[in-house]
Formats: C-alpha cells, sequence, structure tokens
C-alpha cells in the first residue's frame, strides 16, 4: 500500500469479520477449542490489540533482530567468555534453557489456536505473530546451547529436557498443556498471553536481561532481551480479550482463569526465578532479591492491572500468596540442592558467610528459619560425610503444581497453620495437594486433572524399576554424568570467616 | 507383613517426604524410618524418645501400622517428646 499512511488501512485489512452461512459457527469454532463463555459472535468483534504491527513491519523487525543476535552469538562463541562465568550462573542458564527452549515451540501450538480459533480477526492476525515469535523463540533457544555443547554437554537438556520425565519436566508439561497446548482460544489468551506472559515472563526478561550483561554473559542477555521484544508485544492478546469478556458480563469467568493460572505461574517462577535471584546469581551482582523484584515488578503490576480492569485480587492473595513469597522459594532451594542428581544443572547452595548475611538482611529472620537446616548441612560437609546431604527417598510431590510438598519450611517458618498437606480422595485414588490454591484448581475442573499421573504415582504404580533412586533417575532420563552436583564442590562449606549472624 | 507407604513429616523439617513403611512396624519403629531421611540430617538430633501423630491425634508407640487403621499415604508426623 504505498502512498497510504498504515493508518489509513490497517483496521480495514486486518479486519475480516463476516457472519457465517455455510457453516454452523460452532462447527468453526467449538466450545473445546474456543469457548466463547455465552458471548454472542459480533460481540468479539470489538476487540482491538494495543500493539499495531504489519506483516511487511514485523518480517523486518525479525530479520533484523535474528541478524544482530545471531551475530553476538557467532562472536562470542570464538571467546572464552562461557568458561569465565560463574558457576551459578551456569546454572542458572542451563536450567532456563531445559526448562524454557521447547516450552516455546509448544507455545506455538497455543498462538495456532488462537491464530485459528480466536474470536476475531484483528486477534487471529496478531495469535499468527504470535506463533512466529514462539517458533523463532524454541529455535534460537536450541540453537544457542548447541553451540556451547563443546564447553558444557548438559546445554543438550535444551531439547532433551522437555521429551524425558524428569520430575521438574513433568511438572513444566503438566503447567504448560494446562496454559495452553491442551487450552481453548480465549482461555488461553487470558491464562497464556495475560497472566503468565504480561504478569510474569514480559518482566522477568527484561530483569534477567540487566542481570545477564550485569555477569557478563552477554551472549544470554543479547538472547533474553531479543525475545522480551516479542513477548510485549504478543503478550499483549491478553487484554482486549479480558476487556470482551466484562464488556458482555463475564468478569467472573475472567477472574476464575486468572486467579487459577496466576498461582500456577506463581509456583513455576519461584521454583526458576527465585532461585536463580536469590541463590545462582553471584553475589557481587544481584541487584535485587527475588522477593524485592517480586514486590517492585510482577506484584505493584498486577495490582495496577486489576484495578484497571475491574478485576479482584485472587481469593488466595494475602494469606497464601504473600505469605509464600516470604518462604517458599527458600524452602524449594533446598530441596533442590538436597534433590540435586535428579536436576540437570548443578545447583549452587549459595551459603558463603556473605552470602547467608545478605540473605538474613533481604529476608530477616531467615537464618532461624532456614540457615539452621543449612548449619547440619554444613556440619556433614565439613566433617567429611556429605553423603549425608544426599536422599534416600523421594519428596511428595503436589498433584496440581508437580513441585515438591514443601509446607513443613511454611509450617516451620510461622506462615502455615500446619506442616501437613492437603488431601483429596476420589474414585479410589489419594491425591495430595501442597496448598489450598492448588487444590481448589483441581476441585474446579477434576475431570481435566485426575487422570494424570505425577512421579510419585508412577513410582508407587510400578512405572519405577527398580523402584529405588538409582531407578528413577533412569527413568527421567539422567545418567550418572548428567546428574546435579553442588556447583562450587562445597567450597562455600569450608569458608571460615563467621557471617555478622555469627553462623559460619 | 508388607511395604505400606505414608507421608512422612518430621518436625521442624522442611518438606514431606514418601517414606516406606511395613505393616508390622510399630509406631516406634515408624518414627525411626521417618527420622533416618531427616535427623542429622537438617535436624539435629536430640537424645529424647520420639511420637507418632496422625490428624492431631497421638498414635500407641506399641501399635503397629496394622492396627492403626492407616491408609496408604496418610500424613504421619513424628516429633520428640
Amino acid at each position: 500500500m504505498p502512498g497510504l499512511a498504515r493508518s489509513e488501512w490497517y483496521d480495514l485489512t486486518r479486519d475480516m469479520n463476516w457472519t457465517l452461512s455455510y457453516v454452523d459457527p460452532e462447527q468453526a469454532w467449538p466450545q473445546d477449542l474456543s469457548n466463547t463463555y455465552g458471548i454472542p459472535a459480533e460481540s468479539w468483534w470489538g476487540w482491538d490489540e494495543p500493539y499495531k504491527v504489519t506483516y511487511s513491519e514485523y518480517v523486518h523487525n525479525q530479520v533484523g533482530k535474528d541478524a544482530g543476535v545471531y551475530s553476538v552469538n557467532s562472536v562470542i562463541g570464538r571467546s572464552r567468555m562461557f568458561d569465565e562465568l560463574d558457576p551459578g550462573w551456569k546454572s542458572a542458564i542451563i536450567a532456563h534453557y531445559g526448562a524454557i527452549a521447547i516450552p516455546e515451540y509448544l507455545a506455538g501450538i497455543g498462538e495456532s489456536r488462537m491464530g485459528r480459533f480466536g474470536r476475531a480477526a484483528a486477534w487471529r492476525n496478531m495469535a499468527t505473530f504470535g506463533c512466529l515469535d514462539e517458533t523463532r523463540h524454541g529455535q534460537i533457544q536450541t540453537y544457542f546451547p548447541y553451540t556451547l555443547l563443546n564447553k558444557e554437554p548438559r546445554m543438550d537438556w535444551a531439547h532433551k529436557a522437555a521429551h524425558t520425565n524428569e520430575w521438574g519436566a513433568i511438572a513444566g508439561r503438566h503447567l504448560f498443556d494446562d496454559m495452553f497446548t491442551a487450552n481453548d482460544a480465549v482461555s488461553t489468551a487470558i491464562q497464556l498471553t495475560f497472566t503468565f506472559e504480561t504478569g510474569f515472563t514480559n518482566l522477568q526478561f527484561l530483569g534477567m536481561a540487566a542481570d545477564a550483561m550485569n555477569v557478563g554473559d552477554l551472549d544470554f542477555g543479547a538472547l533474553i532481551s531479543s525475545i522480551q521484544t516479542d513477548e510485549a508485544r504478543h503478550s499483549q492478546q491478553g487484554e482486549p480479550t479480558i476487556k470482551v469478556l466484562i464488556a458482555n458480563g463475564k468478569k467472573d469467568v475472567a477472574q476464575k482463569l486468572v486467579d487459577h493460572m496466576f498461582w500456577r505461574s506463581w509456583h513455576v517462577f519461584a521454583l526458576l526465578t527465585g532461585l536463580s535471584m536469590d541463590y545462582y546469581t553471584p553475589l557481587e551482582h544481584r541487584t535485587h532479591s527475588f522477593k524485592e523484584f517480586m514486590n517492585e515488578w510482577i506484584i505493584k503490576q498486577f495490582i495496577d492491572q486489576f484495578r484497571d480492569f475491574g478485576l479482584e485480587r485472587p481469593w488466595y492473595w494475602d494469606e497464601q500468596f504473600l505469605g509464600e513469597l516470604e518462604w517458599y522459594h527458600h524452602a524449594l532451594h533446598l530441596g533442590i540442592w538436597t534433590w540435586r542428581p535428579t536436576v540437570w544443572w548443578n545447583p549452587d547452595a549459595g551459603m558463603s558467610p556473605e552470602e547467608r548475611d545478605w540473605l538474613e538482611e533481604k529476608y530477616p529472620g531467615w537464618n532461624d528459619s532456614f540457615g539452621k537446616y543449612w548449619d547440619v548441612i554444613t556440619a556433614n560437609v565439613r566433617a567429611g560425610q556429605p553423603e549425608l546431604t544426599l536422599p534416600e527417598t523421594f519428596p511428595i510431590v503436589c498433584n496440581m503444581c508437580q513441585i515438591p510438598v514443601v509446607s513443613p519450611a511454611g509450617y516451620a517458618a510461622g506462615f502455615l497453620k500446619t506442616p501437613a498437606p492437603l488431601l483429596l480422595d476420589l474414585d479410589g485414588r489419594r491425591y495430595t495437594f501442597c496448598s489450598e490454591p492448588c487444590k481448589w484448581i483441581f476441585e474446579q475442573n477434576p475431570g481435566r486433572f485426575k487422570g494424570h499421573l505425577g512421579i510419585i504415582d508412577r513410582f508407587l504404580g510400578g512405572l519405577i524399576q527398580p523402584p529405588d533412586l538409582g531407578g528413577a533417575l533412569a527413568y527421567m532420563g539422567l545418567s550418572p554424568e548428567e546428574c546435579g552436583q553442588d556447583a562450587t564442590n562445597y567450597a562455600w562449606a569450608q569458608q571460615d570467616r563467621p557471617g555478622k549472624n555469627g553462623k559460619a | 507383613m508388607a511395604l505400606f507407604p505414608v507421608q512422612g513429616i518430621f518436625d521442624g523439617d522442611f518438606v514431606v517426604l514418601l517414606v516406606p513403611v511395613d505393616t508390622d512396624d510399630p509406631m516406634t519403629v515408624v518414627a525411626e524410618k521417618i527420622a533416618h531421611h531427616v535427623v542429622g540430617r537438617r535436624v539435629a538430633a536430640q537424645d529424647r524418645p520420639m511420637r507418632v501423630r496422625r490428624r492431631g491425634e497421638f498414635l500407641a508407640d506399641d501399635a503397629t501400622v496394622a492396627e492403626s487403621n492407616l491408609s496408604p499415604l496418610d500424613v504421619l508426623e513424628v516429633m520428640y517428646q
């Protein structure tokens, strides 16, 4: 359209909505693939994305992004930059690639579903770009670790993890299937793009890119920055979808979808980002604690959005969510480090005296609630008994988030009324939940979740043979060379200078 | 005599554990089996006997798993007296 400004033709060409006459709308947009929640077809046609882009602009922009970031990778690949990175940071990016790279491809399925079954032409247009975005993110986040294979063989978990039965991979599949791979288009817009991407990953990627640059990982920093620019655009599909729901009296639907996925996103976010920010990032490069990041970025933005849309904070906000902010990821870190053979990266204990001082400063009371465990662990390492720091059994895993149940830590730290998990007996099977919101999500739609077997269900069901830790590691696809070890070979335990609080 | 899975929590620990016990185990042995994964590893040992609690009620030390009307994956809390 030479000679015309984009604003003069964009709305006309992107908005090809019409009333179907040859087929029933239910055939074109089956409820299972595009739950309209009773809103008439024409009411969706006002769907309007806040960020406009044309195909030619999109392609031009993406080529430029790829040219830039692949050039950085090519140049840095010939340097010793990766070899000189801190062991904890290396762990953070190995964990990231395994957890994220292939799910990016899977997110392309969710975007494709919205690209076909979105309820407005403008939305389908945006989602098509989103599908191209996610394909690019899958490609780039498998290619970059591929170029590092000669330096770190476990970089192949960028491609491998999602194809294994490693417990974290099971947790990721359960979450992402719920969020987008097995979700309808309308719910995907609310749960993937509004809740997970706008709420969490878009901001997380901004923070991670800055952290990567701080620690000198220009390769990862350039990669994450490049991805984030796409996220910022395609994540905006959620906002107009929420507006249509609310304008048509379906605020309760939007609220429930957000409540459901905010909790699930929070748990996986605490697992990945919480550990990375507060334990794996070198102390001298930590700009925020995880809790500060949550408060200043994630929570502030969500509260603003809740207010702007007329939504309420999720029902569990004050008691469960804000409470877990104080203790949950500390417990997960202790669990991941203890069960380190079951992950594909080397967990960094992050327990030098200086790091413990930092934790106590950022989380007053940390020494009394979590430092006490590390005191016993440190004594065992110093006594030449590191085998006492390794597990001989498994943690119970939540039947919703698929993450180990650490409620006893919340109780011991004074944030929960009981250490016990929540149980549900249904159709002859016992389900265990780590928290009230996880149980609530399950009970909203038991038929969706009840058939899934968590890693502990598989162990008890005889699917893991031999039924011991070795059998479980083999089942999870972890060879002895791939199993996680302490990232610094216990160097933190040998430091004699006591911290400010007298703890070594 | 058969393996019997329970969810074990040792007082002061941070995580719920899958612990296989035996239907013939008395609660003193159940306590030891759960404590084995925690005491001296993350929680300091104390020279005191331990007790087992289910749903807020203490189980008799000499009662076996079979006699205690437990269901698989019941939650058992172990603590020092």
